[in-house]
């Protein structure tokens, strides 16, 4: 009996049928799909016309670099931490997760090249550890001067690595699979990607151990790499600022960003790749869920951070509250808390909403342009902060608001363009299902009626 | 001489049943093996798992990074020693991030070059194989001398493979 069946959406049961299913949406390109694609490019060289124009211009101007340095940190906070989505139910052996593991990892691979392409010219901005002859506040103490330099873009590569890596291994078997299965140019592909992978008894017992060391370097890099810029691009550059708190509430930010693309993304591939049977409602219930924890974490590291600058009420405290909260970013921040907490939270906290299709993808979109906000809410301060009063104990000046010019725009909507652009390439090569977790899944969970109730039954083999 | 015999079947139970059987007929374990387009969960098909020493690789490289970014940290501030605010030469902390950046850039190398060893890849003459396997198809494959190349032909044929190749 075919699992089709069932009531419940569930992938086929054939894997030649899975492998056929899902490989077709790596051949076919509707003229939509290549009209938004040009589309992208387009953007895209205009970003790097924005990133050239911006470094011309204000290349000299270390204060206007603020919205830089702002999607700089959102790109790489939020494709970043989509893997984490795929590799905390990888650990717990979560079977739902299957279906969405390889988009987490493609996201996470997604916007190497522009990270890189934004962080040089931001590396040439970032003032060093001795400026007019003393040392600045930072966490490199004595350390040479361009450390923050060249360990932060050390950190970034070290995460490109990592994600790159992970989803090589996690592809691997499908490699073998477009070896197997297809011609010319991409059997050669299929061929020199694969390595020779022929699913032995080796490679399939070293796989989850591939995949499971690779996504736990994975986390301690996407973590220290969020320590290290978020207190060297930001924190840093403010004197008096000092916030235990803040580097892990932009890894939690990070993460919200990578639980909103992976909904996202599973929504368009199954709206738009007709996967219906693949990304069911158990999915978008179980992602929903994920982004209703996330939304309420935001609220939790905000609030812990605030309190303490609330009622410190010290000089430096103030000092905060006038830059970060009630400064020039005023409204920015009040647009960042709407949409990374009270919306979302007011959205997704209904059971209907989260066991639904289409109400988790609308609680992301809200949350990711909660996160965009809020990297701008801090980095677009931080980095207006006058030069000259980095040795200050706090912040006595609090700079006017800064609005993005042409060059921002430009780079914005093209480095964005460029990550959305890079997802769509990578969709050419390889399915985004895995197609051997799928048929994984299919081994180890079948619909089950009880009575005259249905569930799932999930083996967990140890 | 030595041939590789691959039979192919549909039903994973046949082939739990054609590797019980090369068992049983005397064919040394680790000679024989199972070929799957899909993870079975180990041992499914009574198949050797050899053990694999993966975990070492990141334990190795990580040994190595925070050897290699003690000696920097340390050379460095013993080079040029600045007292700042009081602290030591020897600032544990202010050597922590690079130790810790080293530490895991070196485990992530190693890893990615534990994985490939450890997979066998890449593995250039991967042997007798069919693409039907990445279809659903489930290979038992056996390596053995001529003089027994019956012997296990059989036992694979006795057990229900939908074809045999000897190559």
């Amino acid at each position: 009996m075919s699992t089709n069946e069932h009531h419940m959406e569930w992938p086929p049961s054939d894997p030649k049928v899975v492998k056929e299913e899902l490989f077709s949406s790596t051949k076919k390109g509707s003229s939509s799909l290549k009209t938004i694609s040009k589309f992208l490019g387009v953007l895209s060289v205009l970003g790097l016309v924005g990133l050239i124009g911006k470094f011309l211009i204000d290349g000299g101007d270390q204060t206007q670099w603020g919205y830089v340095a702002a999607i700089l940190a959102f790109i790489f906070s939020v494709t970043g931490g989509a893997p984490m989505v795929a590799i905390a139910p990888f650990i717990a052996k979560a079977n739902w997760a299957r279906p969405i593991s390889r988009m987490a990892h493609v996201i996470g691979a997604s916007a190497v090249i522009v990270n890189i392409i934004i962080m040089i010219p931001l590396l040439w901005m970032l003032p060093p550890l001795v400026v007019e002859g003393a040392r600045r506040r930072s966490i490199w103490f004595e350390a040479p001067v361009y450390s923050p330099h060249f360990w932060d873009f050390l950190s970034l590569i070290m995460l490109a690595i990592a994600g790159l890596g992970l989803l090589y291994v996690s592809a691997l078997p499908d490699f073998a699979i477009m070896r197997d299965n297809s011609e010319g140019f991409r059997k050669k592909i299929g061929k020199f990607l694969a390595g020779g992978f022929v699913g032995s008894t080796v490679q399939w017992s070293t796989l989850r151990m591939r995949v499971g060391v690779m996504s736990t370097l994975y986390f301690f890099i996407y973590i220290f790499v969020h320590v290290v810029i978020s207190i060297d691009f930001s924190l840093s550059m403010v004197p008096g600022w000092r916030d235990a708190i803040y580097p892990m509430a932009h890894a939690m930010g990070g993460i919200q960003g990578g639980v909103a693309l992976v909904i996202i993304l599973a929504w368009i591939m199954r709206k738009y790749g007709n996967y219906e049977n693949y990304l069911n409602i158990n999915v978008f219930w179980a992602l929903g869920r994920l982004m209703f924890a996330t939304s309420l974490m935001w609220i939790y590291f905000f609030y812990s951070a605030f309190i303490v600058f609330w009622y410190g009420k010290s000089m430096s405290d103030n000092a905060w509250l006038d830059l970060l909260i009630r400064g020039p970013m005023v409204y920015v921040f009040i647009l960042g808390m709407l949409f990374s907490f009270v919306f979302p939270w007011w959205w997704l906290i209904w059971n209907k909403v989260r066991n639904s299709i289409n109400g988790p993808v609308i609680g992301a979109f809200i949350a990711l342009i909660g996160v965009f906000f809020e990297r701008i809410r801090i980095y677009v301060p931080a980095w207006s902060v006058d030069p000259k009063l980095i040795h200050d104990k706090w912040l006595t000046v609090i700079p006017g608001t800064l609005y993005p010019d042409i060059w921002d725009i430009l780079l914005i909507l093209g480095s964005i363009s460029f990550v959305v652009l890079t997802v769509i390439f990578i969709s050419r090569i390889i399915p985004f299902i895995g197609v051997w977790e799928v048929q994984q899944f299919n081994l180890l969970a079948k619909p089950v009626k009880y009575i005259k109730a249905h569930g799932i039954r999930v083996a967990k083999p140890d | 001489m030595s041939k590789s015999i691959l039979g192919l079947f549909l039903d994973p139970n046949h082939a739990a049943d054609a590797m019980d059987g090369l068992k049983e007929s005397g064919f040394e374990r680790g000679t024989f093996d199972v070929l799957t387009g899909t993870p079975y969960p180990e041992g499914a098909f009574g198949e050797y798992v050899p053990q694999h020493r993966l975990f070492r690789f990141p334990a190795f490289g990580a040994i190595i990074g925070f050897t290699v970014s003690l000696f920097l940290t340390t050379a460095t501030q013993l080079a040029y020693p600045l007292v700042t605010g009081g602290k030591p030469i020897l600032s544990i902390f202010a050597m922590l991030i690079i130790m810790y950046e080293m530490t895991m850039l070196s485990a992530v190398i190693f890893s990615v070059i534990g994985i490939i060893f450890e997979s066998r890849l890449p593995n250039i003459k991967p042997g007798i194989y069919d693409p039907r396997i990445t279809e659903g198809y489930i290979g038992v494959v056996i390596t053995v001398e001529d003089e027994d190349l019956n012997k296990a032909q059989k036992v694979i044929e006795n057990s229900g493979s939908e074809e045999i190749k000897v190559v």
